[in-house]
């Protein structure tokens, strides 16, 4: 259970209209990434759905029933937050188990839930701390516990990973994912990086400026992106767009070709340039190409063997099958 | 929805009672500042009692600026405060960065330093005009005292004795002159506000970039011109808040004035409204309405200065 | 990382002689004070026992029949006391409306609380004399209760206001999330975490109230009388009283000095309304 739908959803501050009227379906079950840079409107709209924020106009279902005028903790929904929001004075077993005892729920009953959540979480050995001496990581498992043993018929998140440092993320991104395929229950994850929304999601809803600017499934936002800005939004390092004479000869006002998109040689290819950065990963090698005279700079991503320098002259040819054509409005046609 | 009824609600009490508070006296000074009112008057008796047809427009604010008490009590207001902000700034400073650094007891020394803040001001005025003060049996006149009899014992002493009668025998000040009792006003009060002076500048201190003082330090910047450069000018605004604050308080000094200076003429607005409101109610109220112009003065600026951080 | 600088031989000892001789200066008067009630009226102003002398409890023993000490000691804690819950009744939930539903009028609201503060409290001098006089209420608890109370409201709101503050807003929204209610959200989330805050703004409210000294002189005389009051009607003792007057001053600031000893943090907060961290 938990079909969440947003009918002519909108939010203004103000005179400010952060987000115009919008619609939006979540599937029950699914897992649901709004992704978009900072002040895109993405953490309002969560907290829209959420019951934090009213709605200007507009109506929030979930599983068809019309939720717009009800309050946060009668809409069946759980929210992790970006800071966590941990209750500092209590303990983590009390922390966990206060959504359930607002609800009344037996003493009881509620040990039980509280003990089945930090197990499957590997809190038990905390329980009796206080937030404060715990990890970021623990820290964070707290906040899912609390969010759990609600029993949800949807989670959000809210930019769950952010204070967390880089080792760490990889490793909650996993266990939340397999979460979500345990539990198979409806998620909405809010996030500023890509990559985040690219593992992780069903469905990817890229938003800029309020405005969603493309809904699909993270292999559908690569390859074929709606706009320019879905695509150098998706992939990483980004998308090369080029434009002039080297995009008339496709027929269109812009093209983009992806990094990985593209050949290296040192003795011939189409364009040539200079290479001013490299940056070698092991893996793969990273290019950055002065002087094509097509962009300021190509990225190139090549093989981990292959070993161009600062100043090199090199030689690139983008395959031609996955070239993206942009028109003057920047919508990308076939 | 109640989203809104509930907060106000919440507020009302506190609001209305302080609106309350302000305005109905405030009405009443202003009001009895433009009337004739007196607590006795054989000769006017219908001026006893505060009545509209007493009016008087403008005559008790008239009546009040060619008093020359009132100039007077404007002026030692005036330096009273003034005094009492430039010592308590000078010393505030130099004791705070005296303290700030890490020393065998510093605790203990801010504890020591804290406490004159905490007594209340009568207690502060009756132990210093008496106990420190007294020109005969306080700490001033026991010291002076002392003074005399060493010189006193010299005078017969070989070799030296010569030079010691030729000084004059010391005479103990007297703090309970006009003058001199307004002095030891500033240094009763000086005493009781520069800790809060050293506390706020400590606090303040504290939140100083420590960064950007080792980087001048690499670049070769001496502790002088750190002080200069850096210390101070991070200082600017607690000190323009402490000078602001203290003037507030210290413009309604009044414990201090009645305890010293009852009857020697020394005064300063809050104690010279006290004198009219033995009996011309007309002029203490005028002279309340200057009070208040004077004190909101200097509020006008510290309100919008701690208006600038309220909502970071 | 910080930087080693060799200690320079005034950091090693010229500071902790200065600041340690600074302090006993600052403390002398209060030090004085309390010597000089353990001496006998007469050797209180012989310079022969300035410090040695024959030490005596005769002046705090003699306090209730030399000044009826504990009247005006009792007067003193009643009104503090209920001035100080009655401000935080009125002040705790202001400050939480204003906190956490801030409507476009609440800066407006908190600058205009804290202007009140600012009026000299002599400008209404006589008709707060008049009003209390005609009302039946001078020299009543009731009276210097309530003007405590209004005196120190501006700042208890304040202090609450900033304290309230600092709680993160996703903790309340995620109290909301869980299901609290207003009343589960007050007692729940809020006073366990504000209560330090809660703790010191009343000390520091209770301590404004003791120490006040105009409204508490000229709105009484016996019965409400306070401290501040009997301190004050025996301001000139000339040299006659002074161990016994010394004995009463010390009782009466004594355990006011130890309370703002532990406040000095909060002190600084509450007076500049947060303007100075």
């Amino acid at each position: 259970m938990g079909r969440i739908v947003l009918d002519k959803v909108s939010k203004k501050f103000g005179d400010v209209e952060v987000i115009p009227p919008l619609d939006l379906t979540i599937e029950d079950g699914e897992f649901a990434v709004f992704v978009g840079p900072s002040g895109c409107g993405k953490s309002t709209l969560l907290r829209m759905i959420a019951g934090l924020e009213d709605l200007t106009s507009g109506d929030i279902e979930i599983d068809g029933e019309n939720v717009t005028q009800v309050p946060p903790s009668k809409r069946g929904l759980a929210m992790v937050f970006q800071s966590y929001a941990l209750y500092p004075h209590m303990s983590v077993r009390k922390n966990i188990a206060f959504p359930l005892r607002m609800e009344g729920m037996p003493q009881a009953e509620i040990d039980k839930k509280v003990e089945a959540a930090a197990e499957s979480l590997n809190l038990n050995d905390y329980l009796e701390r206080k937030p404060a001496a715990l990890s970021g990581g623990q820290r964070q498992r707290v906040a899912i516990g609390r969010a759990i043993v609600r029993n949800p018929s949807g989670f959000l998140f809210d930019e769950p990973l952010s204070n967390l440092d880089a080792a760490l993320r990889v490793g909650m991104r996993l266990e939340i994912s397999e979460m979500h395929e345990r539990m198979q229950t409806t998620m909405i994850y809010v996030t500023h990086d890509q990559v985040e929304a690219m593992t992780m999601a069903d469905k990817i809803v890229v938003l800029r400026a309020g405005v969603i600017e493309q809904v699909g499934s993270p292999l559908d936002l690569y390859r074929a992106p709606r706009n320019k800005f879905v695509a150098g939004f998706i992939g990483s390092p980004k998308m090369n767009f080029i434009e002039g004479e080297e995009a008339a000869k496709h027929g269109a006002h812009t093209i983009g070709v992806r990094p990985e998109h593209i050949e290296v040689s040192a003795s011939s290819g189409a364009w040539k340039g200079v290479v001013s950065v490299s940056e070698h990963l092991g893996s793969d090698s990273f290019f950055h190409v002065h002087d094509t005279g097509l962009a300021e700079t190509i990225t190139v991503r090549a093989g981990g063997e292959v070993g161009f320098r600062h100043g090199d002259t090199i030689h690139l040819t983008p395959r031609d099958d996955v070239i993206h054509k942009f028109d003057s409005s920047g919508l990308r046609f076939e | 929805m109640s989203q809104r009824t509930l907060p106000r609600l919440l507020q009302s009490p506190a609001v209305l009672l302080l609106l309350v508070w302000m305005l109905v006296p405030l009405g009443m000074t202003l009001y009895f500042s433009f009337i004739r009112y007196v607590l006795n008057s054989l000769r006017r008796p219908e001026w006893t009692s505060p009545s509209l047809s007493n009016w008087r427009g403008l005559g008790n604010y008239e009546f009040v600026l060619n008093s020359k008490d009132f100039w007077f009590a404007v002026q030692n207001s005036i330096f009273i405060v003034c005094s009492i902000l430039f010592a308590t700034v000078i010393l505030g400073i130099l004791i705070a960065v005296l303290i700030n650094k890490t020393f065998p007891g510093q605790g203990i020394v801010r504890v020591l330093l804290i406490s004159p803040f905490f007594v209340m001001p009568a207690v502060n005025a009756v132990l210093w005009i008496n106990m420190i003060l007294d020109p005969v049996l306080g700490l001033n006149g026991l010291a002076v005292g002392g003074i005399n009899s060493l010189v006193e014992g010299l005078r017969d002493a070989p070799l030296v004795g010569w030079f010691f009668s030729m000084w004059p025998e010391f005479e103990p000040i007297s703090f309970r002159a006009t003058q001199t009792s307004a002095y030891a006003v500033i240094m009763m009060v000086t005493w009781q506000w520069t800790p809060f002076a050293v506390l706020i500048f400590m606090t303040s201190l504290q939140s100083e970039d420590q960064q950007q003082k080792e980087a001048a330090i690499l670049d070769g910047a001496s502790t002088w011109s750190q002080f200069r450069f850096l210390t101070l000018p991070h200082l600017g605004r607690p000190i323009a808040i402490v000078v602001m604050i203290q003037a507030i308080f210290h413009l309604s000094l009044y414990a201090e004035i009645e305890i010293v200076s009852r009857g020697n003429g020394n005064k300063n607005l809050p104690y010279l409204i006290g004198e009219f409101a033995n009996n011309n109610i007309g002029a203490a109220s005028a002279t309340g309405i200057f009070a208040v112009i004077l004190a909101n003065i200097v509020a006008i600026f510290l309100l919008r200065m701690i208006g600038k951080t309220l909502m970071e | 990382m910080a930087i080693v600088a060799p200690p320079s031989r005034f950091s090693k000892y010229g500071r902790p002689v200065l600041a340690w001789a600074v302090g006993l200066l600052f403390f002398f008067p209060i030090f004085w004070m309390i010597l000089t009630s353990f001496k006998s009226d007469a050797d209180a102003v012989k310079p022969e026992y300035l410090f040695v002398f024959q030490p005596t409890l005769e002046n705090y023993l003699n306090m209730t029949e030399n000044y009826d000490y504990w009247r005006f000691a009792k007067n003193s804690v009643i009104t503090a006391v209920s001035a100080t819950i009655f401000t935080l009744f009125v002040g705790i939930p202001c400050a939480y409306a204003m906190a956490f539903n801030p409507s476009k009028a609440t800066k407006d609201v908190l600058m205009w609380m804290l202007s009140t503060k600012m009026l000299p409290a002599a400008a209404v001098l006589y008709p707060m004399t008049f009003l209390t006089k005609s009302l039946g209420l001078f020299d009543t608890h009731f009276l210097v209760i309530m003007v405590l109370s209004l005196i120190n409201l501006p700042i208890v709101v304040w202090m609450l206001f900033t304290y309230f503050k600092e709680i993160p807003k996703d903790i309340i929204e995620a109290g909301q999330m869980d299901g609290v209610n207003t009343w589960g959200e007050f007692k729940e989330i809020l006073v366990p975490l504000a209560w330090g805050g809660i703790v010191s703004t009343a000390l520091l409210c209770f301590i404004f109230c003791w120490n006040e000294a105009y409204w508490t002189v000229r709105l009484t005389t016996t019965e409400a009388a306070t401290l501040s009051k009997l301190i004050e009607g025996n301001r000139a003792p000339e040299g006659l009283f002074f161990g016994r007057l010394s004995a009463v001053s010390a009782a009466a600031v004594g355990p006011i000095v130890v309370l703002g000893w532990f406040c000095q943090k909060q002190l600084v907060q509450g007076l500049t309304f947060g303007a100075v961290k």
